[in-house]
Order: C-alpha cells, then sequence, then structure tokens
C-alpha cells in the first residue's frame, strides 16, 4: 500500500470517529486544535486505525502521534 | 478622542476578566458533563449579560450556539478568551488569542508548572506570550471566574451554581476549595460579588487582584485562599495600602502549610526556625492582613464585617437567656480581647423595668429562660443605648416555650435601625433550624456557638485597631557602613570568622565587647592587662567552626599568667584535634557578666527578602520556639512588636522582682541588624546568640555571633 492511499484511508477514519468533514483535514492538522478531538476519541482513533488497517499499534506509542500526518506515517511504518 | 475611546481608556487590565463585552471560551467540545463543554453552559445559562462565542474545531454549533474553528475566525472584537483545551495545545490557542487583539485570558487547563518540569516548560511559554501580546492571564489549572455583578453576570467556571450576590470577595489559589466553598456559602446564604479561582498564578497574582478590588465598588472584603507565597514583599506593601487609609477594605487569608519547610537544610537557629510559615504569621500581621485558620473562622469574620457596622471599641453586651453559655461568652470574649463591661446604671435601671425580678441586668443580660420575643427587644434595644457597649452578642437556646422564630424576628426588627453590631448565636441544629434562616435572611451574623461569635467580632476589632494604628518607617541609624562593606565585599562565600563578624557587627553599632585577634601568649596577656579581668580566649581558625568541641574556648582567666597558660593550651589542643587546622591566633575580650540570653537573627528568605528573629536563648529558642519574626529593614514600632510578641517577654520586663532588663537597647539592635541585612544582600544567615542582656539603661553585650555569606 503506498504512502497516499494510507493518507486517504487515515483521513476517512478520522472524519468518520470524529464526525467532520474531510474538506477541513490537512496532513499537518493536530487531532485536539484542528479538528476538536476529545481525550476519548483518541483511543477510539487507535482502535479505528487498528480495524481499518488489520495492524496492532503499541497504544502508548500510537497516542503520542498528534497529526494526521504523523499518524498516516506511523501506520505506514506498521504496514511495511 | 470620542467619550466610548476616553471610557474604553479608563478601564483597568482587569476589567476585560471581570466585565467583558464578550467571551469566546475557547476548545469547547460538544460532550456535557466535561469541563470545557459545562463552562461554556455555565456562561450561556448563568445570564451573561455580554457577547459568548464557542470555540470549537471540528463542530457546527454547541448548545445552539454557532462555533468557530479558530478563535481569529470570529469577526467581532472579544474581550475575554476562556481556554479550556488540553496543557499541550493551550500555547496555540493563546498564541492565536493574542494575535486577535485578546487582551485577557482565563487558562483553566491543568498540566503546568504542578505536574513538574515539562509542565514548568508549559508555564514559561505561556508567560511569554502573555508579555508579546500584552494578555493579562489567570490560571492555568484554575476553576474559573464568576462576577455577580448584574450588569455582568458571568460564570465562567466548572461550579455548579452561580452564587448569590454579595459583597465579599473570595479568592483561591485551590480550585476544588472553591466549590466547597460556593456550596458551603449557598447553604448559609453568603452572597459574593466577585469569586476568583488564580491556580498557578502564571499571569495575575493574588495582589494584582488585590489592587483591583480595592477599586471594585461591589466589594467591601476581600478573602484569600493561599498555599504558596511568591511575592511577600508585594503582598505587603500593597495589602498596606489596601486595609488603610480612605476607601480601606480588610483582607482576610487562610495560609495553608503550616508545618515548617526547609528547616532541614537551614544550618543556623535562625534558618530552622525560619520556615515560611511562621515568618508569614509576622508578615500578615505587618500587612494588615487578617490570619485564620479555618473555612469557618473565614466566613465568620468576613459576614460579621461585611455586614454590620464597624464598631467604635471592643465593650461588648451579651443577652441570653441562658446562664452557662453566657459565661462561656464573657470567657471567649475576654480571652479574644473583647472586653465585657458593667452595663450603665440608667440602663440597668431600664432593664429591671423591663425584665422579671429574677433576670440579671449586668452583662451578661440574662432574660431567664422564658423569655419570649419581647423580653429580648427591650433588653437588645436598651443594652444598645447604653454608651458604654460598643457592640452586642445575643444567645438563645432553645426551651420548650421558647418562640424562636417570634424572637429572631423580633432581633432583626432592632437591628435594622441599630448603629452599632449585633452577633446572635442561636444555638442547636434542628430546633433553632427555622429562627436562623430568619437572620440569615436579614444579614444578621449567626454563629451556631458563642465562642465563634466572639471570635468574629474579635477579628472586626482587629481591623479597626489596624486602620487606627499609626505606622512608622524604618529609620536609618548612624553607622559605618563602609568599615562593614571592606569586610563584607572581600570575604570569600561561607562563613566569617569571628574577628570579622565581629567588626561588621561593630560597624553597625550592635554592642560587642572589647576584643583583638592575638597570635601569641604574650599579646593576648598584653590585651587582657588593657582591657581587665576576667577575659575569654576563643580560638581563630577556617577549619574550627565548633570552638567548644575542639577545647578551643577558655573562659573566666583572672590574671595574665592564666591567659599565658591558656594559650598555649588550647592552640595545643585545637592542633591536636584538628591537625590540618590553620590557625590564625585567639580573640581576647571581657567576660560578659551573666543576664537573661536572647537570640537575634536574621535570614534571607526566597519569597520576603531579609527577615529578622528574636527570642529568648537556651532552654526558650529550643524547646519552645518562642520566637518572633519581622522584615528588614524595621521600624521602631517593629522591633517593639517583635519583642512583645515573645512569650517570655515578661522575664525581661522583670518578673517576680528581678530587675528588668535593657529592653530599649534590644529593639534597638534588632532595628541596626535589621539595616545591616537590608543594606547587604550577601548575608544569608546571622545569628547573634546569645545577646547578653543587662539591666534597664546598662546596655548588652554580643557573646556570640555567626554569619554566613552567599
Amino acid at each position: 500500500m503506498d504512502k497516499n492511499e494510507v493518507y486517504q484511508r487515515v483521513v476517512k477514519v478520522v472524519c468518520e470517529v470524529l464526525g467532520i468533514e474531510p474538506d477541513i483535514v490537512q496532513p499537518e492538522s493536530h487531532f485536539v486544535f484542528d479538528l476538536g478531538a476529545e481525550s476519548t476519541d483518541s483511543i477510539r482513533l487507535v482502535e479505528a486505525f487498528e480495524r481499518e488497517f488489520h495492524i496492532e499499534m503499541d497504544e502508548d506509542a500510537a497516542l503520542r502521534v498528534k497529526t494526521v500526518g504523523g499518524a498516516a506515517d506511523f501506520i505506514a511504518e506498521y504496514l511495511k | 478622542m470620542s467619550v466610548s475611546a476616553q471610557l474604553e481608556s479608563k478601564r483597568h487590565p482587569l476589567d476585560s476578566i471581570f466585565s467583558p463585552k464578550s467571551v469566546a471560551v475557547v476548545g469547547v467540545t460538544a460532550t456535557p458533563g466535561t469541563v470545557p463543554y459545562d463552562i461554556f453552559y455555565n456562561i450561556l445559562t448563568s445570564g451573561y449579560r455580554g457577547t459568548l462565542y464557542p470555540v470549537a474545531p471540528g463542530k457546527r454549533s454547541i448548545c445552539a450556539v454557532r462555533a468557530y474553528r479558530y478563535v481569529v475566525d470570529i469577526d467581532d472584537q472579544v474581550d475575554l478568551a476562556v481556554i479550556v483545551f488540553p496543557a499541550e495545545v493551550v500555547d496555540r490557542a493563546l498564541e492565536q488569542c493574542g494575535q486577535k487583539g485578546i487582551k485577557a485570558a482565563i487558562v483553566i487547563s491543568a498540566g503546568f508548572r504542578e505536574i513538574g518540569p515539562e509542565g514548568l516548560k508549559r508555564e514559561e511559554r505561556l508567560k511569554a506570550i502573555c508579555a508579546e501580546y500584552g494578555i493579562s492571564l489567570v490560571g492555568p489549572n484554575c476553576l474559573g471566574v464568576i462576577n455577580t455583578d448584574p450588569v455582568v453576570r458571568l460564570n465562567a467556571s466548572f461550579a455548579r451554581k452561580m452564587p448569590l450576590a454579595g459583597r465579599i470577595a473570595f479568592l483561591s489559589q485551590s480550585g476544588a476549595l472553591c466549590t466547597a466553598v460556593l456550596d458551603y456559602a449557598r447553604e448559609k446564604q453568603i452572597g459574593f460579588s466577585k469569586f476568583v479561582s488564580f491556580g498557578n498564578k502564571a499571569g495575575v497574582t493574588e495582589t494584582d487582584l488585590f489592587e483591583y478590588l480595592h477599586q471594585d465598588p461591589q466589594t467591601d472584603v476581600i478573602l484569600l485562599y493561599l498555599e504558596e507565597l511568591r511575592e511577600g514583599r508585594k503582598l505587603v506593601e500593597v495589602a498596606r495600602r489596601i486595609t488603610r487609609g480612605p476607601n480601606a477594605k480588610p483582607i482576610l487569608a487562610i495560609k495553608s502549610g503550616r508545618t515548617p519547610q526547609g528547616a532541614d537544610a537551614a544550618a543556623s537557629h535562625t534558618g530552622s526556625l525560619a520556615g515560611e510559615d511562621p515568618i508569614c504569621d509576622a508578615v500578615f500581621e505587618e500587612a494588615g492582613i487578617v490570619r485564620v485558620n479555618t473555612l469557618d473562622e473565614l466566613f465568620n469574620a468576613a459576614t460579621m464585617y461585611a455586614y454590620q457596622p464597624m464598631p467604635q471599641g471592643n465593650r461588648l453586651a451579651i443577652v441570653t437567656n441562658a446562664g452557662g453559655p453566657g459565661v462561656m461568652a464573657t470567657d471567649a470574649a475576654v480571652s479574644m480581647g473583647l472586653t465585657v463591661p458593667r452595663l450603665s446604671e440608667t440602663t440597668q435601671q431600664r432593664l429591671r423595668e423591663s425584665l422579671p425580678a429574677t433576670a440579671n441586668v449586668k452583662n451578661p443580660v440574662d432574660v431567664i429562660g422564658d423569655a419570649r420575643a419581647d423580653r429580648y427587644q427591650a433588653a437588645l434595644r436598651h443594652v444598645l443605648d447604653d454608651p458604654q457597649i460598643d457592640q452586642v452578642l445575643v444567645i438563645l437556646t432553645p426551651q420548650s416555650m421558647t418562640d424562636i422564630e417570634g424572637i429572631a424576628h423580633g432581633i432583626v426588627h432592632i437591628v435594622r435601625n441599630a448603629s452599632k453590631p449585633v452577633a446572635c448565636s442561636f444555638m442547636g441544629a434542628e430546633d433553632v433550624g427555622p429562627g436562623i434562616r430568619v437572620l440569615q435572611e436579614a444579614h444578621i451574623p449567626h454563629y451556631i456557638l458563642p465562642e465563634w461569635a466572639c471570635a468574629a467580632m474579635a477579628a472586626v476589632q482587629r481591623i479597626r485597631t489596624w486602620r487606627a494604628l499609626e505606622l512608622d518607617e524604618p529609620e536609618e541609624l548612624p553607622v559605618h557602613r563602609h568599615a562593614a562593606a571592606q569586610i563584607l565585599d572581600q570575604a570569600p562565600s561561607g562563613y566569617l570568622e569571628e574577628p570579622e563578624a565581629l567588626a561588621v557587627l561593630a560597624a553597625y553599632g550592635l554592642p560587642v565587647p572589647a576584643h583583638r585577634l592575638c597570635s601569641s601568649p604574650e599579646e593576648a596577656a598584653e590585651f587582657a592587662d588593657q582591657i581587665g579581668y576576667p577575659v575569654v580566649l576563643r580560638v581563630v581558625s577556617p577549619q574550627v567552626v565548633h570552638k567548644w568541641d575542639v577545647g578551643g574556648v577558655k573562659l573566666n582567666l583572672q590574671d595574665s599568667s592564666a591567659v599565658r597558660t591558656a594559650f598555649t593550651q588550647m592552640l595545643q589542643s585545637v592542633r591536636q584535634a584538628v591537625p590540618s587546622a590553620e590557625i590564625r591566633g585567639a580573640v581576647v575580650r571581657r567576660m560578659i557578666p551573666p543576664g537573661h540570653e536572647v537570640i537575634l537573627g536574621a535570614k534571607r528568605d526566597p519569597s520576603f527578602g531579609p527577615v529578622l528573629m528574636f527570642g529568648l536563648g537556651g532552654l526558650y529558642v529550643e524547646l519552645f520556639k518562642d520566637v518572633t519574626f519581622g522584615l528588614a529593614p524595621i521600624s521602631r514600632q517593629g522591633a517593639q512588636r517583635m519583642l512583645r510578641h515573645v512569650k517570655a517577654f515578661k522575664l525581661l520586663e522583670g518578673l517576680r522582682g528581678s530587675p528588668p532588663a535593657d529592653v530599649d537597647n534590644i529593639q534597638e539592635c534588632i532595628q541596626r541588624l535589621g539595616q545591616l541585612v537590608a543594606d547587604f544582600p550577601r548575608i544569608s544567615e546571622l545569628d547573634i546568640n546569645p545577646l547578653i542582656v543587662g539591666p534597664k539603661e546598662r546596655g548588652n553585650t554580643v557573646a556570640d555571633v555567626r554569619i554566613r555569606l552567599s
């Protein structure tokens, strides 16, 4: 899976979980400051990414990722 | 300049915190029961008179109010931002507020200096942003701000309810305590003008709030709960200005953390005794802040002050339907500095005419257990009319025939037209409840225990006495500053050696005995001949701090031969005990005649700067920690206060036939010591222990001194 496809699917998951429109999501968008994620949303995002990409992530490391682009890079590393 | 521009220029910077025309809550979420949501909801539903904007990225609206993604997206001017984002992004939100031109912010979020170095770094970043954009910041890590003024009605907090409006301002460093206080106050019908949780005080501090509330027409009395004091000097300076003079407003405070801190690390007596708490006690007194220990005491005193006129003196009349509580109240009143004088003959005569023959018409006035409202009203009216009475305490115990509510209404009726303060104590709980509510609704201070009423009246008395006091400033006494500077500027850090320490004290006019550093037995004997016998020898060596332990002190030497022998023996003994000691010689001085021993000390406190300590020496200081503190430099009055606040002061005044000591000279020594440590910031700790006190007008003598330089 190439990086662009990972990013597009990450955006899809983010929009579904946070209930937002894709047009406000950028690679540098901060989950909390730019997209309004609440603390409980972080856990829900990690679970949704794991389902979407069929991977199991280190939760502590995953929760340290703060931006959409950062999440795509983090997941791409797992998919390697 | 237009009228509106002129009005705007007169606005205090904190007006935007307390009376904003528009508020943005930045970081609102859509989940009820979370702090970000509840703050927005509280502002929306508390009747706020301005305009409210939710900033909630990704949300179209919050509570049906259109939401904005960023604060910079709001088209209109915003006066106040309430930031509720998690700590990690608060700086970004605050930066945007600066870019938007918002000049006031409340940061509710926790996760700053209170969590350690990482949080401290975040907090420093907030300070930098505030400095760059000129933002007044309350918080972070706080509950928020409430203003009950009907033209504002702002509840920018996550407290459950808007408090009642009142004349008391409450400031708290603890947010959690605020919620408890609001609940407590509501039950007692206590209202607030302003309610502020200021958290980590990264921007706005308690002194900024004092200044603002001093000018606030809605506030009569300021209450403070403080955990950490960072700017002690500033607090004193500001509080003195606010608590006295025209428009004086009292400040009552709880300062928690009464356990001594940092004492373990301190090397000197002064260092180990001068923990933050005892210094706070002394400094609050110098600042005119009434310090109390509990929330009950705080609100008891505040309601007494806020709801009743200021008494003209400390004379109390007690009206009661029960003898025992009357006596208890009398004991409490007298122990707290009030007096319970006999009533005038006229008053007693009027009482005799109004009360049954079995009633006591002196003071306490006992209206007898079966008293109804008419008897209470008559007694209260007559004692209020007595020119020898300044205030009245009404006590009621619920007996089978006692018409509690009727008596309460009767008291309200009399107090409404009284020019003297009245407090009540309806003792009990369930039966007296309806009567208490009548009193509270009429703003007549009520206390479950008469002792609490007395404590509240005594606190108001302290406020009155403080306002009437004529304060003096520290005077500059003639000293040889240059001579002290020559020694202190060249000395390395650590302890000064005895000859230099004595010379520094002598330069500041402290009573140092004639002495000389002698390097040989012959020189010592020759100097001893000059000053007269008996004399003392004390070894001088940078390696020997505890002279007694190594045989480095010889006392009571009666002639030159004894001096020579002692000098030689002393040097041998010290060399044996400390082979590496470089011995400069020995200080020779007259043996000081016995007298009371006192300790004078000073230390540099991180918050208060140079602080002075005084106490009686020996057992009194070790066992009872009977010491007092003051800020340096100190005035004559301040030095006198330090002297008189020591419990053992009576010993110095002359007790049971013992002659009085030279107290005036001790007071001067305290002043001179204050001048010395204020002039030389390098002095980190100083102990004169002991100062031997001579008889009145005969002066005192420094027996030992240690000065530590930073």
